[in-house]
């Protein structure tokens, strides 16, 4: 089938509208949140129902053509762009909110549906979604579960894996199975845990089951202010040693704080301090005044100047959005950012932001630290201008020391983001060989033949059994 | 020859790899064995050389300030609470059965307690694993930090595969810190009939307690709390905010302070040779749930109302096949132990077994790892038997 005809094809399918096959059309699918990498697809399909992405899926298989499930094109590691003539699936217009079971805690989603609007749902019960990642109120409940996303409030309440109940999937090869179970316990191995964070090599989600959690009784957010990063990550150990688990502790750097601060996402933070906790504790009302006042206390011992307590949700509100919208505050010191993710041991957040920083100033670059500091998830920013050749090949260089700086301090290369294209090169870096095929073992028994998602996660020289395929040595 | 005389005994990681890999070679089954606890659990293996890890034993790497702990498989849930406690943490995973089994086999079972009611079951504590699958390949997953999104996650996917896809030799867990206070309150129920509303009343208490367990009659009278049902109630927290949970307990009914230990006797309460089946469906349905775990002859029964799930632990060998598939129609059966009868005749099957046979097929292709165990344990065709 030529690629006009399988455009046809998918036209009968989903209807003219839901087919996109001109350049033009295709380019905003072109890149996801990173904007180092820009791979125009070549056919993009939008189902507008169930039926149609089964359908779909199904005439790709016969077709053997390969797919790439993608949600709101939020992701930050070019996960969602398509390699080679994959055809995008676009599942942005499955956005229904099926169900919502407020006895047991429960709601079913269309793939598309967007975070937000899953927890505004839930509001009336007085339940609310926890993960949280800050493009929530554009990203996906599917993509959340291909990414297994996280975000501030998953250091009390977990991410998405820890939420997601049941997903029924639509494998590869067209079949419809359901992973987990809202109704009891699931025999046998746990494909569900699988599932959630496959980066759509394994299928597509058509519909996800998932947790509310109920809205806190009480909450205190709570902003301290260190003029040094090593007093802001003391004052961090010292909360999370106490047996206090707060609902999100998250740190800025005196480059973000100034960035958010010159922006109209002002949100008060001293503009002279090297950096601020913004610290949430959430919980029963009983006893939340006495845990603010210890957790106060200890960011006093830490060395910060001041720590103010939002009297009300205005401020509380206030306080979040410079956080939340921080990426977006970066636009004022380049035009572009780079939004890495790394994960290292909580103890050693004070030396490896240091060399974070020493590696910037080497390669003349502006870092930008904006964090969960509680879950040790680090984001280091890259602001620069990517029609400047020399500051691109810089910045490119200085990740990958960071990459590296992080990996040897015992940490990971991905908390959140997700490994797609961009984090491949540093898979062996985390990963023996040995370790890598066996990822490899478990994506052919969902996808033996490679389709969904080809070319992400995992280098493909990685995986020797796929390496022995007719498929792969007809590509070699 | 009976299996024991040819038991391997593994010190290392490499011990266990070359075990597996001359077992593969042979086409000679292995049966994975920590401290022997779960041997009765599930169909008989055909005669399988013991691998056993009880000696690949110690805590690899423990660092309090990150809240996360390394050790390999066969050290017993006691050794890491004794390192933990010294720092004010803990594991908070409370399998059923004494502190003396192994965090690989807690790992390898996906067995849970009653604090799973508010920290969750291995799936949520495990961060990484050192595996060694079906062909002797020595296979890290995950890795020692607490968010991880690195990869495809065969953390999950070998906790609670029964030692089927690999021998896990190494663990690495997400510890907590230990509660200001932990105390445990117990409320007395006239009857089973009033189940349904104190688990409601328990919902909607301001309280934030970290286990919540009903125990029936027998079992209530056999942990001294008198010949009636009873919920048990685990408050912790800071000091500051006990009281105010303590009143929020009130809707639920009189309240008397648990004995010391408790928690101890109700995870020990059951001998090694019973047959423990879990019954699960939803919260709500808690009540009906427990009336299906009813009709089975036990000696006891207990439940996590929050996770939907019932347990029941049945003494010597009544014949317990019909009571079960009856139960079995209403909601979901595991068989956590259980003789063969049991076995084959009644669980739930497992969902999407062509998947879990590819996945089965791919890490241990030779099918020498814990033959015969869930969820690799055959299915009687004739289940459910139309008279059920």
């Amino acid at each position: 089938m030529t690629r006009d005809e399988l455009a046809d094809a998918l036209r009968a399918i989903v209807g003219p509208r839901g087919v996109l096959s001109r350049a033009s059309e295709l380019l905003p699918l072109s890149a996801d949140g990173l904007p180092t990498y820009r791979l125009p697809p070549t056919l993009a399909v939008l189902p507008s129902t169930r039926q149609h992405v089964i359908d779909v899926v199904r005439l790709l298989a016969r077709e053997g053509v390969a797919f790439v499930p993608r949600g709101a094109g939020t992701g930050l590691s070019a996960g969602a762009l398509a390699t080679g003539d994959a055809v995008i699936i676009g599942l942005n217009r499955l956005t229904r909110i099926i169900s919502i079971d407020p006895v047991n805690r429960l709601a079913v989603v269309e793939p598309g549906a967007v975070n937000v609007s899953l927890t505004r749902a839930a509001a009336a019960h007085g339940l609310h979604y926890a993960p949280d990642p800050s493009s929530q109120t554009a990203c996906t409940i599917g993509g959340n579960v291909a990414e297994n996303s996280g975000g501030p409030h998953c250091l009390k309440y977990g991410v998405t894996l820890n939420h997601v109940v049941a997903v029924t999937v639509l494998l590869p090869d067209g079949g419809v199975i359901t992973l987990g179970d809202a109704d009891g316990e699931t025999p046998g191995y746990d494909l569900l845990g699988a599932f959630v964070g496959s980066e759509g090599c394994f299928g597509i989600a058509l519909d996800v089951t998932v947790r509310l959690v109920p809205d806190p009784q009480a909450v205190r957010t709570m902003l301290a202010d260190f003029m040094s990063i090593e007093a802001g990550a003391r004052a961090t150990s010292a909360v999370i040693a106490s047996g206090i688990l707060p609902a999100a502790i998250e740190m800025m750097d005196g480059p973000t704080i100034r960035a958010v601060e010159a922006s109209i996402y002002a949100a008060g933070y001293p503009a002279d301090a090297e950096a601020v906790l913004l610290i949430e504790l959430d919980g029963l009302e009983a006893g939340i005044d006495d845990e603010a006042r210890r957790v106060q206390a200890m960011c006093t011992e830490a060395g910060a100047r001041t720590v103010r307590i939002a009297r009300d949700d205005a401020e509380r509100a206030r306080l979040w959005q410079g956080r939340k919208k921080a990426f977006g505050a970066m636009g004022r010191v380049a035009p572009a950012l780079v939004v890495q993710d790394a994960v290292i041991p909580r103890t050693r957040l004070p030396d490896v932001l240091r060399t974070i920083h020493e590696i910037a100033a080497r390669w003349n670059i502006q870092v930008c630290n904006v964090f969960h500091a509680g879950d040790g998830n680090l984001h280091p920013n890259i602001a620069f201008d990517p029609h400047d050749a020399d500051a691109t090949d810089r910045v490119h260089h200085a990740m990958r020391e960071i990459m590296r700086a992080c990996v040897d301090a015992g940490g990971t290369i991905t908390g959140e983001h997700g490994v797609g294209l961009d984090k491949l090169e540093y898979m062996p870096l985390i990963f023996s060989p040995e370790s890598l095929d066996a990822q490899c073992r478990l994506r052919s028994a969902f996808d033996p033949e490679r389709r969904a998602n080809p070319g992400k996660v995992v280098p493909v020289h990685a995986c020797r059994e796929w390496l022995a395929t007719p498929a792969a040595r007809a590509l070699a | 020859m009976t299996p024991a005389d040819t038991a391997v005994r593994a010190g290392t990681t490499q011990d266990v790899a070359a075990a597996v890999r001359d077992a593969a070679a042979r086409h000679t089954p292995l049966r994975v064995v920590g401290r022997g606890h779960w041997l009765d659990a599930g169909a008989p293996v055909s005669p399988a050389t013991p691998l056993a890890l009880d000696a690949l034993s110690g805590i690899v790497a423990y660092t309090p300030g990150d809240l996360t702990l390394t050790a390999r498989a066969g050290t017993t849930l006691a050794d890491i609470a004794a390192v933990t406690a010294e720092h004010g943490q803990w594991l908070a995973l409370d399998p059923f059965g004494s502190d003396d089994g192994t965090i690989g086999a807690t790992i390898a079972t996906a067995s849970a307690g009653p604090l799973a009611h508010a920290f969750g079951t291995p799936r949520d504590a495990a961060l990484g694993l050192e595996v060694v699958t079906g062909d002797g390949a020595i296979v890290r997953t995950g890795g020692r930090v607490v968010k991880n999104v690195a990869g495809f996650d065969l953390t999950r996917l070998f906790t609670g595969s029964w030692g089927t896809l690999g021998v896990i030799t190494e663990v690495t867990v997400r510890l907590r810190a230990r509660p200001e206070v932990d105390e445990t309150w117990a409320v007395a129920l006239p009857d089973d009939g009033a189940i349904g509303a104190a688990c409601r009343a328990a919902r909607g208490a301001a309280a934030a307690p970290i286990a919540l367990e009903l125990v029936d009659a027998p079992l209530a009278a056999a942990l001294g709390l008198g010949m009636h049902p009873a919920m048990l109630v685990r408050l912790a927290g800071a000091a500051a905010a006990m009281r105010a949970q303590r009143d929020a307990l009130r809707p639920l009914g009189a309240a008397a302070p648990a004995p010391e230990g408790i928690w101890q006797r109700l995870r020990t309460a059951e001998p090694l040779a019973s047959t423990v089946l879990r019954l699960s469906h939803r919260p709500d349905r808690i009540a009906d749930t427990w009336r299906a775990a009813a009709g089975i002859p036990s000696a006891y029964r207990h439940a996590t109302p929050s996770r939907g799930i019932v347990r029941v632990i049945v003494y010597g060998d009544d014949d317990i096949a019909a009571a079960t598939a009856r139960a079995a129609a209403r909601c979901t059966l595991i068989a956590e132990r259980a003789p063969a009868a049991v076995w084959l005749a009644g669980p739930t099957p497992v969902p999407n077994a062509p998947l879990s046979a590819r996945i089965r097929a791919a890490f241990d292709p030779a099918g020498i790892l814990n033959p015969g165990l869930a969820p690799d344990a055959p299915r009687s065709p004739a289940w459910p038997p139309t008279d059920a």
